[in-house]
């Protein structure tokens, strides 16, 4: 084989002289390529015995096999004065313990094998995921079994989880791009889930009651979709998942609590923490829209066109042309179950704050005006299609896809309708959907600096309230 | 214990064989005669590739009047060439050449600090700006990116290092030749227009990174002390008065002296046929002059003879950062602590997260890994944030415990296999993308001298013995061989 390989160099060595002289090097301008056969991957959707959908994606390239669980769960759910508990019960349904054994020795196990069992609870999803080489996945898949249903939460390991997080709240006023994210979200999604962050009294207040009640309550196999790609055999796979997850009469019916969207209300607002830095941190924004509201595709050739990319407006203006920052963007974020939000984003040295936040706006606010010009709908346009075969480049993430978008009801041929929807978008589009979405004076609008060193006061933006940086956890 | 461990490194050995036809086989190198290094593998999962070209140049080659020049670089190279980012260069050229000749007047100017004639800054600034805003209508704005995005390029980016820079992106498989297109136009027709105001991005880059955010000046400071004579304490981005005092002139003679085709490795991965690939590299590629030979770096670290204490006062909790010097990758003791780092900071099983997080629960979190290069001795390293109310000093007392246990204690034949298990592991994932792999391909060629060395790793690690562990901890965590860098909280403790 490898001496096929040199072969191979030396004849193509040899030849490439009289190739080059017919085949010029052609001009990046006009070039013109093949064809490409590109058909969106697909996954198999088969349900076990217990009626838990399953996605299935063969791969041998890799002797590996990787699978995800993806529960309906989030911190949505827990109660405003245990902010906190879905996190923790994430981290703790893997760090405590499962299935009976102990902490220390699940560790050992797994990662003598060189596998891996991840869970994490987010806003709206909680995961337990795996990774392991095939033949250690039987092993694995018990383990994996054990911490998405049967978690010990040992006492110790409950406590090192609430010392942790205490932790990182002490430390979350140490990085002023931090803090400003963190800002920015809770004035946008204020009063409604989305926007709660952890306190030390709610991290506190938090039992190992409350997060066996939490994890019951949710991680059931009649609430979850499983995801699986690799080197498996799939009659054997489905025997196995099946005896893993065998279809049993659940206590009680699933009942999963309301929540809300968010109110959709639009008002300005100056936010300000005081760090002595020589940096201010700038984040600008307000509530957007989700992924089933039919302007999503027009917002999408928006976003790239406004702040998505290096050849943005506020790119090109803001860092390319003026030299005022290194990071500047905006980003819709299209929410799935909830309306996203819209929020731009920066730093800039004390001295240009006022400056860059004026021009940001300015820009932003230049979308909703005039409509956008050709080249920019057709550079947007596609960007977006030519590069969509990226979404599907391992089979893990063909598989996730598939499950994702079951798990968040999309609608049927998304995928395969995604790109003539966004060939369809037109520059009037553009325009309704900037003059729908985006709403400069009602940013709610978050500077993280030494107001003092401004250019201009914050006050010149509206009403400045100041954060309350101080931390007031104690060392205990 | 000798004997087990004998019987398990044999198996190891066969099995290392088993992967390394693998890779081997997966990977056709070809050589220009213009010295360019070109490697690839074949993978049809998906119809993309991804295209990695790493110039064997990094700050670690900056002389002092130099630095951040090779990042600065960077940032200059997507700025187009003759031919692209540009509707007329021959009316634009005239126009750079002026802005040159009055910013390195401004620059020499500013240079003089308080004696500057603030007068003729003021006058230089202003010309400066009109000719700026004048050759500014001739320019295409980032039209590299602007090509590959509407080819459905993604990733299409840029890194420098201590030990080299590197230039990547993902395309579409059929598009693969607009890659070589422009990435052979930028090596040889580069136009480093917009020079001045890039050089303020940096600047904003360096304040963002460095000067605003806590830890990272630490890591900073602690790296610069580390380091008396060997410019690898240099930071890449270079220091604040270093940026502000880079010119044009000075990038265009760093880009001449180092972007050389026989100074590059390129790994091509994906959806490629290779014999193709190989006639296309030769025939956008094949024509460049090869450059001078680059010489190593000639300065040598003197041995450090006593602990280096670095603090920095800052609105942050405290954190501290622990270094040790160390050969270079490669070399025999280096195989030694790719052991050491995996059985102290690697995982949940690790000694660091065992004894500090959770039993003495000292620290919220610590990892260990090796820094800032990879080509020339560096520093093996320990990171960890104390948990309130421990000290770092009670931090430190508690990582020194560690290491100390390393060299009276032998290390357990579970976790040496437990290791060997996690690198087979590795093997077979890091397989799984396309990017992944041109990264480790252009990475342990450029900083080992052979993509091979990721074949012959296992095997290497399968040889260190726990009588090599307790050698090499006696050796090198000394007091004397020590840099510990903290954070105070500004208004903390005294």
């Amino acid at each position: 084989m490898k001496l096929l390989a040199i072969l191979i160099c030396l004849l193509f060595t040899s030849i490439t002289p009289a190739s080059s002289a017919d085949h010029q090097p052609a001009n990046p301008r006009t070039m013109t390529f093949p064809a490409l056969d590109f058909q969106i991957p697909k996954a198999e959707r088969v349900v076990l015995k217990c009626g838990m959908p399953v996605y299935l994606l063969r791969d041998t390239e890799l002797p590996i096999i990787s699978m995800t669980a993806m529960v309906r769960a989030g911190s949505i759910y827990e109660p405003a004065a245990k902010s906190g508990l879905a996190g923790m019960t994430g981290s703790v349904m893997r760090s405590g313990g499962a299935g009976g054994i102990a902490p220390e020795k699940l560790d050992d196990e797994l990662e003598f094998m060189a596998s891996a069992v991840e869970s994490t609870i987010d806003s709206d999803m909680g995961t337990v995921a795996l990774t392991s080489l095939k033949k250690n996945f039987s092993r694995t898949l018990q383990i994996f079994s054990n911490v998405l249903l049967r978690p010990n939460f040992s006492e110790s390991r409950v406590e090192i989880a609430r010392k942790q997080i205490i932790e990182s709240l002490r430390r979350q006023n140490d990085d002023p791009k931090e803090i400003a994210d963190r800002e920015i979200n809770r004035a946008i999604y204020a009063g409604h889930p989305l926007g709660a962050v952890p306190t030390f009294e709610s991290i506190s207040s938090i039992t190992r009651q409350d997060l066996k009640a939490f994890h019951r309550r949710y991680f059931r196999v009649d609430n979850m979709i499983l995801a699986v790609s690799g080197d498996f055999d799939r009659e054997a796979l489905l025997t196995e998942l099946n005896s893993t997850f065998p279809a049993t009469k659940e206590p009680s019916g699933l009942a999963l609590p309301d929540v809300p969207q968010p109110k959709l209300l639009f008002q300005g607002e100056v936010l300000y923490g005081r760090k002595d830095i020589n940096q201010s941190v700038i984040r600008m924004g307000h509530l957007g829209l989700n992924k089933d509201n039919p302007d999503i595709y027009a917002v999408r050739i928006l976003d790239y066109i406004l702040g998505g990319s290096f050849t943005s407006r506020l790119t090109v203006e803001i860092r390319t042309n003026q030299g005022l920052a290194y990071n500047v963007g905006s980003r819709f974020d299209i929410g799935r179950r909830f309306t996203g939000s819209f929020i731009a984003e920066t730093e800039t040295k004390d001295k240009t704050t006022a400056k860059t936040i004026r021009l940001m706006k300015e820009i932003i606010g230049g979308t909703t005006k005039e409509p956008v010009s050709d080249e920019e709908l057709n550079s947007a346009r596609e960007y977006m299609i030519n590069s969509f075969m990226f979404a599907f480049t391992s089979p893990a993430s063909i598989v996730n896809q598939r499950a994702r978008l079951e798990y968040y009801n999309y609608p049927d041929g998304y995928l395969e309708k995604y790109r003539d929807n966004i060939a369809k978008v037109t520059k009037a589009d553009v325009l309704n959907a900037a003059r729908k979405y985006l709403h400069p004076d009602a940013f709610k609008l978050v500077v993280v600096g030494e107001a003092a060193k401004f250019d201009l006061p914050l006050s010149t933006f509206g009403n400045v309230r100041e954060l309350d940086l101080k931390q007031n956890i104690p060392t205990q | 214990m000798r004997l087990i461990l004998l019987a398990v490194t044999l198996l190891v050995v066969c099995a290392t064989g088993i992967q390394a036809a693998n890779l081997e086989d997966k990977v056709v190198e070809h050589t220009l005669k213009n010295g360019m290094k070109l490697l690839m593998v074949e993978r049809h999962t998906s119809p993309t590739v991804s295209a990695w070209i790493r110039f064997r140049v990094g700050s670690v080659d900056e002389r002092s009047d130099e630095r951040g020049i090779a990042h600065l670089l960077e940032h200059m190279l997507f700025k187009g060439t003759t031919t692209l980012g540009t509707t007329n260069y021959a009316a634009e050229k005239p126009l750079l050449d002026k802005i040159e000749v009055v910013a390195q007047e401004l620059t020499a100017e500013k240079a003089k600090r308080t004696k500057g004639d603030t007068g003729k800054i003021a006058g230089l600034e202003k010309q400066l700006a009109t000719l700026e805003s004048a050759a500014a209508r001739y320019v295409i704005k980032d039209e590299f990116f602007e090509l590959y995005s509407k080819n459905g390029g993604t990733g299409y980016n840029a890194f420098t290092s201590r030990d080299g820079t590197t230039y990547l992106i993902s395309l579409p498989s059929n598009k693969l030749e607009l890659w070589a297109a422009i990435e052979s136009d930028r090596l040889q027709n580069a136009v480093l227009r917009e020079f001045y105001t890039e050089r303020s991005v940096v600047m904003e880059e360096r304040r963002r990174s460095y000067d605003a955010a806590p830890e990272n000046k630490l890591w900073e400071t602690f790296v610069a002390s580390s380091f008396l004579a060997h410019p690898y304490g240099q930071p890449t981005i270079g220091w604040m008065s270093d940026i502000e005092n880079l010119t044009r002139t000075k990038a265009e003679q760093f880009f001449h002296s180092y972007y050389t085709p026989n100074n590059a490795i390129v790994a091509v991965v994906g959806d490629i046929d290779t014999r193709k690939t190989i006639a296309m590299v030769e025939r956008y590629f094949g024509a460049i002059k090869p450059g001078k030979e680059v010489l190593p770096v000639t300065a040598e670290e003197p041995q450090q003879a006593g602990e280096r204490r670095i603090e920095l006062v800052a609105d942050a909790e405290p954190t501290v950062i622990m270094g040790f010097h160390k050969p270079a990758v490669g070399t025999p003791d280096d195989y030694v602590f790719d052991v050491i780092n995996m059985i102290l900071g690697s995982g949940r099983t690790s000694r660091f997260y065992k004894k500090l997080v959770i039993e003495k629960q000292v620290a919220s979190d610590i990892g260990a890994f090796d820094a800032p290069g990879y080509r020339y001795p560096n520093l093996f390293v320990v990171s960890a944030n104390p948990r309130t109310p421990h000290t770092v000093k009670e931090l430190e007392d508690a990582i020194l415990a560690e290491l100390d246990q390393l060299k009276t204690t032998p290390v357990a034949e579970r976790d040496l296999q437990r290791i060997l298990n996690n690198i087979e592991y590795e093997e077979a994932r890091r397989m799984g993308t396309n990017g992944g792999l041109a990264r480790n391909l252009t990475e342990y060629e450029a900083t080992t001298g052979s993509w091979r060395y990721m074949i012959e790793h296992r095997g290497k690690i399968a040889k260190v013995t726990p009588a090599d562990i307790m050698r090499v901890a006696g050796t090198y965590f000394t007091r004397e061989n020590r840099t510990v860098g903290f954070i105070t909280k500004k208004g903390g403790d005294k």
